[in-house]
């Protein structure tokens, strides 16, 4: 009981230490406003997170996102500052990243290099492999979910469905991960499951920088089944041993699995080291995924074009345009 | 018809920007004006346009209509005469790009002239905005006359330069197919010394056998032993013998066709001196442990885990379930972290961390 006290007291003084600024955004359990810490001056996201509007208190994703956060400190992750409460409410300040993978990849006007999207997914893996050394599984890695500071680097952000590796025994939840990055054991009702989600997940944004569009976009859940199984074949006993043991495995539309010339006709800009990196993460049995450690080791990150610098990433040109010409303040609708 | 657009196979239109959101727009975008065939049900057709209008005719529309000779263009209120041999397959989604990108091509020909050609930026800069200038004007169809009328007088005035640059530019290209000529005939060369002295030694391993048979039948017994390591001492050293004299053979060659290429390759490797670290110096290479597997001997092997389990009944007991083996949970997965989280804090300094 003591300790709470201290914490409140402590949380009381760092309350003043953050001027909350403007309204950014707001979730289903947090409004996000952009803020400044005041003794240094740095610009930070102040996620303020909504109590009382759920009975059994605090929403279990602000828990997560705190406890993991708080655990992990990596040039590829995104930075925890502090936590206060205040009136009520329990704030995080969050390193301030103005840019995500998703608008980059959204904004037409932009040309991606084979040196950028190596230099994402190399930033991507890194920030992976950060998690899964220490056991943490993401669990919900999609483009708008990963970060772009102002000095390009990309971090990992969201927090909200992370947890740690499961003890044996331990059931997990496999209503997890943004639909159209879910992995097929996932799909499948898997409730024993392991980093291999997340390298799948790393794998479908990797084809997505390439083709600028969602490579596997389910409708719904049962969609999702039919669509990653169009592009990648229907798993069998035989490439993928035990599938059919899965709660929700049953034998939908058999797919041949795609030859890797299809792949290139698919992928017709990456090379074959890229494609094959592509191939190995996106394999349908998780045991067959390549682990972070070996995707970072892929031979594609040695190829020539190599990575661009983060510096030298393409940014969103709607910020300079807005600096540039005053007084157009609409673009910042939210 | 929705059903159809489901059951579509995804290498039909595999680069995926059709296939998520095909609309009636799309059905209608892939079709044939003229004769209403529909590219879903026959999927061999394909569209043509002619650079005169634009306009998007399917490939038996256009041998049935201009198969005869000019003709003017069938979609109703555009009256062009088209050519037959004019009409080309569309490159760019976009008509407007693939007009563009025609009239670039159309000028660049007669204005090809590159840097090296101009003393100073400024005169070349001056010279490719006036290439900008007659693109736009023909793109958005600006004083389209007079710029045409000045494209042509240019053409005539200029005609000599043209043809020069021409015959430079083709030059240019031309030494880089010999190059790649050269590099070809050099991987074959190689192929064939190889092959060549691959028979030569065979034979003479051949011949060593005979001649060592016959010095056998010839001397004693005592001496045999001799005379065989004497042999192999021979075969041992003319082997060596030849690898040395293939690599400098390959490297012979290689200099003979690498002299002038050289220059360049160096450039672009001296760029990248900095070496590339995958995990960015940031990884745990030394494990603080030895992973030795001690299994039980009267429990059975469990599954396919050939090393890296210990025996734990509970675990290994996890380790039969289908389920768990579907969703790709191994039990050494377990006793890995197990480990991994026991030893996690050793070399881990709180004062070093803090600051």
């Amino acid at each position: 009981m003591t300790s709470t006290i201290t914490n409140v007291q402590v949380a009381n003084s760092t309350c003043s230490n953050y001027s909350k600024d403007r309204k950014v955004g707001e979730g289903t359990y947090a409004v996000v406003y952009l803020g400044k810490q005041l003794s240094t001056d740095r610009r930070t996201a102040i996620k303020e997170i909504k109590t009382g509007l759920f009975k059994d208190g605090l929403d279990m994703s602000a828990l997560r996102e705190v406890k993991y956060l708080q655990e992990m400190k990596h040039e590829n992750v995104i930075e925890l500052i502090d936590v206060f409460s205040a009136s009520n409410s329990l704030n995080l300040v969050l390193e301030y990243l103005p840019c995500d993978l998703e608008m980059l990849i959204k904004e037409q006007s932009i040309i991606f290099k084979p040196s950028d999207i190596k230099s994402w997914i190399l930033m991507t893996l890194r920030g992976v492999h950060h998690c899964h050394r220490n056991f943490i599984l993401h669990r919900d890695l999609k483009p708008n979910n990963l970060l772009i500071s102002p000095s390009g680097q990309l971090k990992l952000a969201d927090f909200g469905l992370a947890r740690s590796l499961g003890n044996p025994g331990e059931d997990l939840t496999s209503n997890v991960v943004t639909r159209w990055y879910r992995a097929p054991e996932l799909l499948f009702g898997a409730r024993h499951y392991t980093e291999a989600i997340d390298i799948w997940a790393v794998g479908i944004i990797f084809a997505e920088l390439m083709l600028r569009t969602p490579y596997l976009p389910g409708k719904d859940d049962v969609d999702q089944l039919d669509v990653t199984f169009r592009a990648l074949g229907t798993p069998t006993e035989q490439n993928w041993p035990n599938v059919s043991s899965l709660p929700l495995y049953n034998s939908l539309r058999v797919y041949p699995p795609p030859s890797r010339q299809e792949l290139r006709n698919r992928f017709s800009a990456a090379t074959e080291k890229a494609l094959d990196l592509i191939i190995q993460m996106t394999q349908l049995d998780p045991n067959m995924r390549c682990a972070s450690t070996e995707a970072l080791l892929h031979d594609y990150f040695l190829e020539m074009p190599r990575a661009t610098d983060p510096s030298e990433l393409p940014q969103m040109p709607s910020k300079k345009k807005s600096e540039k010409n005053e007084p157009p303040q609409k673009k910042v609708k939210v | 018809m929705l059903e159809g657009k489901v059951d579509k196979p995804l290498s039909n239109n595999t680069d995926g920007n059709h296939n998520t959101n095909m609309s009636l727009d799309g059905r209608v975008k892939d079709m044939c004006p003229i004769c209403k065939t529909d590219k879903y049900l026959s999927p061999n057709m394909n569209f043509l346009i002619n650079p005169e209008c634009y306009h998007k005719i399917c490939e038996s529309c256009v041998d049935r209509i201009f198969s005869l000779g000019p003709a003017p263009c069938p979609y109703p209120g555009c009256g062009k005469i088209l050519r037959q041999n004019k009409f080309k397959k569309q490159v760019f989604e976009d008509l407007g790009i693939e007009k563009e990108i025609d009239i670039r091509k159309r000028v660049s020909a007669i204005y090809n002239k590159t840097q090296e050609d101009f003393e100073n930026l400024q005169d070349y800069n001056k010279y490719l905005e006036n290439i900008e200038d007659i693109v736009f004007n023909l793109n958005n169809g600006i004083n389209v006359e007079e710029t045409q009328a000045a494209l042509n007088k240019y053409e005539q005035e200029h005609k000599l330069e043209i043809l020069e640059k021409n015959m430079r530019e083709s030059q240019k290209n031309a030494d880089l197919g010999k190059y790649r000529e050269a590099m070809a005939l050099l991987k074959q060369e190689k192929l064939s010394i190889q092959k060549q002295m691959e028979i030569e030694d065979q034979e003479y391993q051949a011949q060593q056998k005979q001649e060592l048979l016959n010095k056998l039948s010839n001397s004693d017994n005592n001496n045999s032993e001799d005379i065989i390591a004497q042999a192999n001492l021979n075969m041992i050293k003319r082997s060596s013998l030849r690898k040395r004299q293939l690599q400098q053979i390959n490297s012979q060659l290689d200099q003979k066709y690498h002299l002038d290429s050289s220059g360049g390759k160096k450039k672009s490797s001296d760029k990248s001196k900095t070496p590339f670290t995958p995990f960015n110096g940031d990884r745990d290479l030394i494990k603080a442990y030895k992973f030795l597997p001690a299994v039980a001997e009267n429990e059975p092997a469990v599954s396919d885990s050939k090393a890296e389990t210990y025996y734990d009944p509970f675990v290994n007991k996890l380790a039969l379930d289908k389920q768990y083996l579907g969703a790709g949970w191994r039990q050494q997965y377990i006793f890995k972290k197990a480990l991994d989280e026991a030893f996690l804090g050793i070399g881990c300094f709180i004062e070093k961390e803090k600051s």
